[in-house]
């Protein structure tokens, strides 16, 4: 269906808020949402309108176990684990990784800073704010062995999510989880979040960044098999820097 | 709920901003200000049960994720907290309830009416979907304009909003030519938009 009339935007607006608009035309509708503002205006007045109607829908309360259940996924506690000895650590040695290799990712990063703030600007909480200088954030570019940009992460320096965006091709592992790893100058490493391989995730931090990544230079992703890896694994396919914004 | 939570005077749209810059003290003063409504429209999509209660959890941990993607201006439109809250419960409703109905319909191919079992489980008749849009109708003042519409205009949009029904579920259990069912629908909505633009609720 050409998606070009205005009357049908306005039709498929309605029918989808509704809910009346199903299956694949659902789907269709909602990737062109993405895509159009215009499109996103016209559901916003068909939510508006239609959410009208929900002022006489009766309250009911749900069982007390659900904030529960909601509350302890919204609030993960934080893993730390003693760091192994194992491939990751060599990672961050002068073979993949030299001084060198850290000097131009900040290099690059810098240069991302200046000359496509966009990119930046992207993680919802830090496109909020719109000062004319970016928020105080914790940032980090993550590149592979050959030094290719693969990852993006940010987060408000006292906030307690985390956008990791996809900026390079990855390919999907055949098993397993591609996992991003915080590791301190001493102690141990840990779980910031399961990195997507397109697109953008938001991972939701078990404290303020500030806490959590002041001490922080080094970020690495490793692919992992176990549900709750307590330490990073050996297989290392990206690592990167983590930055202060301020 | 907290003491202080009744006299904290922070608007919805204030406690999602602090959510989505991770406070999660401000996430929970959302879910209480709004979670009997919230279930509410869900149980009416999928009645009471856990269904209902495992769509209202995966609602609230997308509310907390995206909290940060809420805008108060969505292309020029002003979108209220609550919308755009009761449009994830709805959507994340209607996804499950599309879900069981196919999980259904492969495992039980006679079965008839796929609401009227939840809805009666509650023991305790609820209100009919028309009543619900006469309720509303007479809330924001537009009972009169909408009243001008034939009366299966009204019930048909009744059951596709309140209940989520398909048009094909519409017409099953209105008796009705599909074909006519998606013309009521569409006018009645059509009414709507007028109805609510008299009001000064989002212009024509």
């Amino acid at each position: 269906m050409r998606y070009t009339g205005p009357e049908v935007l306005e039709h498929l607006a309605s029918a989808y808020v509704l809910g009346t608009l199903t299956g694949g035309a659902r789907r269709r509708f909602e990737r062109l949402q993405r895509d159009r503002a215009d499109v996103r205006g016209l559901v916003a007045q068909w939510e508006t309108r239609l959410g009208q109607l929900a002022v006489s829908v009766p309250v009911q309360q749900p069982s007390e176990q659900l904030w529960k259940a909601i509350s302890a996924r919204t609030r993960p506690a934080a893993r730390t684990a003693e760091p192994s000895a194992s491939g990751w650590l060599g990672w961050l040695k002068p073979a993949g990784f030299s001084l060198g290799g850290l000097a131009a990712g900040v290099i690059a990063a810098s240069v991302l800073f200046v000359t496509a703030p966009g990119i930046f600007v992207s993680s919802d909480q830090i496109a909020m704010r719109s000062g004319e200088r970016l928020p105080q954030s914790y940032v980090g570019l993550l590149t592979d062995a050959q030094g290719n940009g693969k990852l993006l992460v940010s987060s408000l320096r006292h906030g307690k999510t985390m956008t990791i965006k996809v900026i390079g091709p990855i390919t999907p592992p055949a098993s397993g989880r591609l996992v991003l790893w915080a590791v301190p100058a001493t102690g141990a490493a840990f779980v910031l979040g399961t990195v997507p391989t397109s697109g953008s995730a938001v991972s939701v931090l078990p404290d303020t960044s500030e806490k959590l990544l002041s001490k922080v230079s080094k970020l690495v992703v490793t692919l992992e098999t176990d549900a709750s890896p307590a330490a990073p694994g050996a297989t290392v396919v990206f690592s990167g820097n983590c930055a202060k914004l301020w | 709920m907290k003491p202080d939570a009744a006299l904290d005077t922070r608007s919805l749209e204030t406690l999602i901003a602090a959510a989505a810059q991770g406070d999660h003290a401000c996430f929970a003063r959302v879910y209480e200000r709004t979670h009997t409504h919230l279930f509410g429209v869900a149980v009416r999509i999928l009645g009471q049960g856990q269904a209902a209660e495992d769509v209202l959890q995966e609602a609230y941990v997308s509310i907390w994720k995206s909290a940060g993607s809420y805008r108060s201006e969505v292309g020029g439109q002003t979108l209220q907290a609550m919308t755009w809250l009761i449009a994830i419960v709805r959507n994340k409703a209607l996804d499950a309830y599309r879900a069981r109905a196919r999980r259904k319909e492969n495992a039980l191919p006679d079965d008839g009416d796929l609401h009227a079992d939840d809805v009666q489980s509650t023991g305790n008749p609820a209100p009919s979907a028309l009543q619900l849009l006469e309720q509303a109708t007479e809330a924001l003042h537009i009972e009169g304009c909408m009243n001008t519409l034939d009366g299966s205009y009204r019930q048909s949009l009744a059951l596709a909003y309140y209940q989520g029904l398909s048009h094909s579920e519409v017409a099953a259990q209105m008796g009705a030519p599909l074909g006519s069912v998606k013309a009521w629908i569409r006018r009645g909505l059509e009414k709507l938009k007028g109805c609510l633009a008299a009001q000064g609720v989002v212009a024509s």
